[in-house]
């Protein structure tokens, strides 16, 4: 959120308290007073009335009445301090301790479908290990003709690919199975990143090494502490896996698996193995405790699905949403973001009235292979409350199911793999609320 | 003018057969080391249903009750109750249907290779790969005896594992969606009058950031355990009648020597994992009750515990906290800093 000036926020309380009731009117008044004071507690204080006072047009805005910083005084850029409250963001009660935990991407703050790389979501399940490149190795070994040792340098040599996919979370929204609970976008949808990642598909280095023909697995393993590992069906890394060890142009950050790390395109983001080791070829799954224990999506029957890989279509708005509340009525451009793992998104539709009815939105910018994609629909606010939704549907036809589906079809224990429709409440004020309907 | 295009020609060609011999080759690049079979050995760690990968040797859950005690209860409970939000290991047998289930080893795990296969690779949480053949097999045995799969003096071994079956084994099938079908309606798709809405939860999410006086819970686990902390000590001074103590992080910190200077990063790094939780039982920096008989016995035991490892009624730890790659010096100086900063 950028900071308003006073005069802009007095404007646009004004503007909008017009379509008010007058107990809306004196709530939204308080609110935005409170609002007032939060923004100058973001700047410094001092400087906050300052800028009112002179930067403004008719006057000469202090920047432009002096010297700046010179070149490398921050020799690796970091964004404007107005920007300081854009950040990974967790939620403590969720998990043991911060060790082995999650924190969430901003979404409501992000532009465009690249993920900043500090700002990409994190999951550990030792901490973030600090690897020396230079003694970091890839083994690939198990049913292959000449199990080999690769160095960074070693793989680094082969040709390299380039490629924008998702990564997510199969536990994102996993919280609000049963009821609507997490009150930010940040929160609700915010394990999803989404980064041009650099490195060698994983078939390249395989073929160096000679599949067997009884090979039909892999077990991707990582150098940390947890030792993470995961079963892949061979079908899977012939067609898309790659081993990357960059992302949007500079090296992995620690968080994302520095030096190196698995991407399965599409596929939940546990399977993307970080600070990848190890590569054995098999002739069956091993199912180990990602994959048994955790990772699999329990039924109201007491069954439970196993190898869910795929990250199916899913979407959600990210304006409005509670980060970012409609701050004046008039034209608003409703935008979010749209994602499968099973290819590309054909198109979202948009419902104001809680899914009675809907309407196609536009895709816009890049639409592309299990990536981000994003969407637009360009109306009117007069104030009216909105139970606003977005519905994916991908190239394979699926469209994203509502929330009594897949309840119907699930329960609500499954903790993965939770992409229904998604319900955002727009308040006369303006504001928004996590809501559900069923 | 002549000879400029032929030189051209020639690297072209040059570069052609370079190219072909990698294409005859089957696109082999050549790149990497063979990995010899000792190499494969030190990381060959996986274990799979059938019992492949497991090492030669064996335990039981008797021998293995000191060790799981030891290096496991802390976190997972003396019964594999679970301690806080850490994971329940026993019980929860036909809880599957419940309202909230209990997934635990014997309650949900399909296969009992994983458990032994977890432990080896990560357990226990604050020094993974520190355990010995022998005692993953003889935890294993304990866990497996805690949820009433073998009996106390069943000796688990490579031979016999792959052969204890695990009640729920039956009950997992392989992924089978699209499960939930939405046709794409654009109109008229539900009834107003059968809409339910549910509202948000309040105070449960951290969003002081955006929402101006919102009843926020702690964005940090830092900030959550002290916050549970202050709640505990005001539980527990309700029923006592005590006054709830200050927090000790008020007090001007004192100076602190050279060395506990030089161990604050070794500390980070290293230490707080466990000492800024109190993981594992270990005691928290900043907490003097916790620290003030260690401090007592002098800095000699406590470095000495520090290098060596230690393993009491009161907590478990590592040589150096299993960083092996920290010099004698680092864990030192880190010991300084913790002491002196806990007086």
């Amino acid at each position: 959120m950028t900071t308003p000036s006073t005069k802009e926020l007095l404007q646009t309380m004004q503007d909008a308290a017009e379509n008010l009731s007058q107990n809306d009117r004196r709530e939204f008044l308080r609110k935005g007073v409170s609002y007032v004071a939060g923004a100058a507690a973001v700047g410094t204080a001092g400087t906050a009335a300052a800028n009112f006072s002179s930067n403004l047009p008719p006057n000469e805005p202090i920047w432009g009445r002096q010297l700046g910083r010179g070149v490398v005084a921050n020799p690796y850029g970091v964004p404007s301090r107005f920007e300081e409250h854009v950040h990974r963001r967790t939620v403590p009660w969720l998990t043991a301790e911060s060790i082995s935990s999650i924190s969430m991407s901003p979404l409501a703050d992000l532009k465009g479908i690249i993920t900043p790389n500090g700002l990409v979501f994190e999951r550990y399940h030792a901490g973030v290990p600090e690897i020396n490149p230079d003694e970091h190795r890839l083994m690939i070994h198990g049913l292959v003709d000449n199990p080999l040792i690769f160095t960074m340098e070693d793989l680094m040599r082969f040709p390299s690919v380039s490629e924008i996919r998702f990564i997510e979370c199969p536990a994102n929204g996993g919280m609000e199975w049963r009821g609507p609970q997490m009150e930010a976008l940040q929160f609700t949808h915010g394990m999803l990143s989404c980064c041009e990642w650099t490195g060698v598909p994983l078939k390249v280095l395989l073929d160096e090494a000679g599949v067997q023909t009884e090979g039909k697995w892999i077990l991707a393993e990582g150098g940390d502490g947890a030792h993470m590992s995961r079963s892949i069906p061979i079908e899977k890394v012939l067609d898309d896996t790659l081993v990357v060890y960059a992302q949007n142009g500079e090296m992995l950050r620690p968080e994302q698996g520095y030096p190196l790390r698995l991407i399965n395109p599409g596929w939940e983001g546990n399977t993307s193995i970080k600070w990848l080791r190890r590569i054995e070829v098999g002739d069956k799954p091993w199912h180990h405790r990602e994959e048994t224990s955790k990772y699999t999506d329990l039924l109201a029957d007491g069954r439970a699905r196993r190898f869910t890989f795929v990250q199916e279509a899913n979407s959600v708005i990210t304006n409005p949403c509670p980060e970012n509340p409609i701050k004046k009525p008039g034209f608003i451009e409703i935008e979010g973001l749209a994602w499968t793992g099973r290819g590309k998104i054909k198109g979202v539709d948009i419902s104001f009235d809680g899914g009675i009815n809907w309407q196609p939105a536009q895709l816009k910018g890049l639409v592309l292979d299990k990536a981000l994609t994003r969407f637009s629909f360009q109306t009117k606010w007069t104030g009216q409350p909105w139970l606003l939704q977005s519905r994916a549907y991908d190239e394979t036809g699926y469209v994203q199911p509502t929330l009594s589906q897949l309840r119907e079809s699930r329960g609500v224990n499954s903790i993965y793999h939770k992409n229904s429709i998604h319900t955002w409440q727009v308040q006369p004020t303006g504001e928004v609320k996590n809501v559900q309907i069923t | 003018m002549f000879k400029l295009p032929n030189v051209f020609a020639a690297t072209l060609l040059g570069a052609a057969l370079v190219a072909g011999t990698a294409q005859a080759d089957g696109h082999k690049y050549g790149f990497g080391a063979p990995a010899s079979a000792e190499e494969i050995a030190g990381w060959d760690i996986d274990i799979r249903p059938d019992g492949l990968g497991l090492p030669v040797g064996s335990g039981n859950a008797m021998d293995g009750e000191a060790e799981y005690e030891a290096l496991c209860a802390a976190c997972h409970g003396v019964f594999g109750e679970g301690e806080g939000r850490w994971p329940v290991l026993a019980g929860g047998e036909g809880t599957l249907t419940d309202e909230r289930p209990i997934k635990t080893v014997g309650s949900y795990w399909p296969y009992t290779s994983t458990l032994f296969d977890y432990i080896r690779r990560s357990m226990p949480f604050p020094a993974p790969m520190s355990l010995t053949d022998q005692q993953v097999y003889n935890i294993t045995a304990y866990v497996l005896y805690l949820n009433e799969i073998i009996e106390e003096d069943f000796e688990l071994s490579n031979e016999n594992l792959a052969t204890i079956r695990l009640p729920n084994e039956e009950n997992f099938f392989v992924d089978d969606r699209p499960d939930a079908k939405n046709p794409r309606c654009m109109a008229d798709c539900l009834n107003p009058d059968e809409m339910m809405l549910a509202a948000s939860l309040s105070g449960v999410t951290p969003i002081g950031h955006f929402v101006e006086g919102a009843d926020a819970p702690a964005g940090s686990h830092e900030a959550q355990h002290e916050l549970e902390a202050q709640k505990e000590a005001e539980r527990k001074a309700e029923i006592t009648g005590e006054e709830v103590q200050a927090d000790h992080g008020d007090a001007a910190p004192a100076a602190l020597s050279e060395a506990a200077q030089a161990g604050e990063s070794v500390y980070n790094g290293a230490c707080a994992v466990c000492h800024g939780s109190g993981l594992a039982g270990a005691p928290k920096v900043g907490d003097s009750a916790a620290w003030v008989d260690r401090i007592a016995q002098g800095n000699d035991v406590m470095i000495q515990n520090a290098l060596q490892g230690f393993a009491g009624s009161t907590g478990v730890m590592p040589p150096k906290g299993g960083r092996m790659d920290l010099s004698d010096e680092a864990v030192t100086n880190a010991v300084h800093f913790m002491a002196e900063t806990s007086r």
